[in-house]
């Protein structure tokens, strides 16, 4: 439902940016499977980063620091995957120039920061949950595409972002 | 192929969509799943609607049926 319960009980001015779903045709090759990880993962980093801004609970700074830095790891682990499937490029020299700043769901970083700017911590966990669930189904999907070690890693990084998911599930249900 | 050409929108119904889905329709036939966390549930919630907060979905998924429509929130 769009909107979810806020919008049920007329609450709603200005929803959160609205997530796709990520779909891959038969065409889609393991590289730019990691590409796509790659610079979702980049996103994701960015904004969580910028929340330590937009934020006074001290809680939720500190939640969402963590998870910049992992972020940063699964950056890592997915730049290495790349290495390997392009026969050692780095991800960073073969993305597209006009990629501009994407995160989970297919989301603009600049337009998630400018409806993030004033919202209570709450709408900020609920939004960054969605973001999580969208980590988790994408890697499951990517997982599902890929064999052998590479099928393994994806598996890892669904389980963690799965694992951030709670982490964040958890903040939410404590500040409520 | 750009990478957002990866990402579809997903279709969503209406607040008024749905009330008129919720209308016209008994809740045996239809699935209204509340994906929220436990303290917001018990907040408020859409009449009929069954708390399976996000995170529980997969673990779940086996109890909702797929012959029906299903709407979350």
């Amino acid at each position: 439902m769009q909107g979810g319960i806020r919008a049920w009980e007329g609450l709603v001015a200005e929803g959160p940016p609205e997530s796709g779903m990520a779909y891959f045709g038969d065409s889609v090759r393991p590289p730019d499977l990691a590409m796509l990880a790659w610079m979702l993962e980049d996103g994701s980093r960015l904004f969580y980063e910028r929340m330590d801004e937009f934020l006074r609970d001290d809680d939720a700074k500190q939640l969402f620091q963590s998870l910049a830095k992992a972020e940063v790891s699964h950056e890592k682990t997915v730049a290495e995957l790349y290495r390997g499937f392009s026969g050692g490029r780095a991800v960073e020299d073969d993305l597209p120039s006009d990629r501009g700043d994407i995160m989970e769901g297919g989301i603009k970083v600049d337009e998630a920061l400018r409806w993030a700017r004033g919202k209570d911590v709450n709408a900020i966990l609920e939004f960054a949950i969605s973001l999580e669930t969208n980590a988790y189904d994408l890697y499951l999907k990517m997982e599902r595409r890929l064999e052998g070690d590479a099928k393994k890693i994806f598996l890892l990084l669904a389980e963690e972002e799965k694992a951030h998911l709670g982490r964040l599930a958890g903040l939410l249900e404590k500040k409520m | 192929m750009g990478v957002l050409d990866y990402f579809k929108p997903v279709l969503a119904m209406t607040t008024d969509e749905v009330r008129q889905f919720l209308r016209d329709r008994n809740p045996d036939e239809y699935n209204l799943i509340d994906v929220r966390q436990p303290k917001e549930y018990e907040m408020g919630h859409l009449t009929g609607a069954r708390l399976i907060p996000v995170g529980e979905l997969q673990q779940h998924v086996q109890e909702i049926d797929p012959a029906r429509p299903t709407i979350t929130y």
